[in-house]
């Protein structure tokens, strides 16, 4: 089983803006840039992040409409997969998390009285969550196209068709405690600035874009940080990221 | 004066906010006006953050500019005339889930909008909320929770105060990722707040508050 650490990871303020729920129609206060610019230098200065993922690849033995067999008797449930990822012939579990320090932080400015640093800062541990999952998936690419294959996109518990208790299996199925992620009873992660997916490595494996994610999620004409897809679009071209 | 105060702190310029209300208190203003003002601020705040002119960092820088105010006010108000909270009330997170950082939020802007806030913190027992409201006597509850497995912590919370004997003392209102108009049919709360300010309104509303 494989652990990788020390994995770099961007943290844009434009990303830090969109997790505080900026919808690109209003002024940003210069305070509250100065702000987010500070803390991301403590983040990095106080070592805040210490990013880590654990995972597996298993090879899969059989799919039926509810759920994918793996390798070693394993089983993950849940009508999402056989639909995403017909061809999938192997599924790579990831667990990652950025570790516990900058949610403590968090914690203290709230408790400091010192709120709007708090929401800021629990904002770019989102952010570094999101680059680290996109670290995964560029690291899935490299393991897939080793094997003559395709990375799909990552699956998450929680979305339709993938409940989150499955998070119960994934976690068993890739060393999550040597980076020090566990589970509530309920199931939601600890340290709560972590991740858990599943990605499909095949021959034609399926990809969709953080949008189209938003698109299919019930609550997509309320959540705050929904990304529409003109925006990723646009932040796509900026960056020229395909 | 008072419209300086209300206009300047509504557009979140807090070193001139902060200017206003020392200028006022050595002028020897009474400080339970300086208050008012800051609070019909907040509401325009409020205002502004519903059309989505602000977002929820200015909300809370907001509510960090009221509490510098409150904080210079405090030493001046005679004993009989300290700060009045409009309310008592009794928030947490639902039992089994563990996020903080909304419900924080909406403890964080009800206690600067006047209201006397018990924070129980996260993954609280429905019992837990039970006894708090019967120590505290507090008329409005909050249940915060962001997860759908907080759906049924939150109605078996809201059957435990009933079970108690409580549910017509209190109002009951939910909010946090999830939450909608059909989760708190679901739940039997009375009220679902989408954002902090919606629960600061809902408050008002419920402690028959300005």
């Amino acid at each position: 089983m494989s652990v990788i650490r020390d994995i770099p990871l961007s943290l844009k303020n434009r990303e830090v803006l969109r997790r505080e729920g900026f919808r690109g129609h209003s002024e940003i206060r210069p305070e509250i840039k100065r702000l987010i610019l500070e803390l991301l230098a403590s983040v990095r200065n106080a070592r805040l992040l210490e990013p880590a993922v654990a995972y597996e690849i298993h090879s899969i033995t059989e799919m039926s409409p509810r759920q994918l067999s793996l390798e070693g008797n394993l089983v993950v449930h849940g009508h999402l997969l056989p639909s995403l990822l017909p061809k999938a012939k192997e599924l790579a579990v990831v667990v990652c998390t950025i570790g516990p320090r900058l949610e403590k932080q968090v914690t203290d400015y709230f408790n400091r009285d010192e709120p709007l640093r708090g929401l800021l800062l629990d904002g770019i541990g989102s952010v570094a969550v999101d680059s680290l999952t996109q670290e995964v998936c560029k690291f899935m690419a490299g393991e897939a196209s080793s094997r003559g294959y395709q990375v799909s996109s990552p699956i998450n518990p929680g979305m339709p068709g993938l409940p989150i208790t499955e998070q119960w299996r994934l976690l068993e199925m890739v060393p999550a405690r040597e980076i020090g992620v566990s589970l509530t009873p309920l199931a939601i992660m600890s340290p709560r600035k972590s991740t858990s997916m599943v990605m499909g490595l095949g021959p034609q494996m399926t990809t969709w874009t953080g949008a189209e994610v938003c698109a299919h999620c019930s609550l997509r004409k309320t959540c705050p940080y929904r990304i529409p897809a003109q925006v990723e679009k646009r932040n796509k071209a900026k960056t020229g990221r395909g | 004066m008072a419209g300086d105060l209300v206009s300047t702190l509504a557009d979140l310029k807090e070193k001139e906010a902060l200017g206003i209300v020392q200028d006022r208190l050595s002028a020897g203003d009474d400080p339970l006006s300086i208050l008012d003002d800051a609070r019909r601020a907040l509401e325009i705040v409020g205002k502004r953050f519903a059309d989505s002119e602000y977002f929820i960092p200015d909300l809370v820088y907001s509510g960090e500019i009221l509490k510098g105010i409150t904080d210079m006010v405090k030493p001046k108000l005679a004993k009989a005339a300290e700060v009045k909270r409009l309310g008592k009330v009794v928030m947490g997170t639902v039992a089994g889930d563990i996020h903080d950082i909304g419900k924080d939020i909406v403890v964080f802007m009800l206690d600067v909008s006047g209201y006397e806030v018990y924070d129980l913190g996260v993954d609280v027992p429905a019992q837990k909320f039970v006894e708090k409201i019967k120590e505290s006597g507090a008329p409005i509850v909050g249940l915060s929770g962001f997860l759908a497995l907080a759906f049924d912590s939150m109605k078996e919370t809201v059957e435990a105060i009933k079970a108690a004997g409580l549910r017509d003392k209190v109002k009951v209102m939910i909010g946090g990722g999830q939450m909608s108009e059909e989760i708190r049919k679901y739940t039997g709360a009375d009220a679902y707040g989408k954002d902090a300010m919606a629960g600061v309104t809902l408050a008002q509303k419920w402690v028959g508050a300005k």
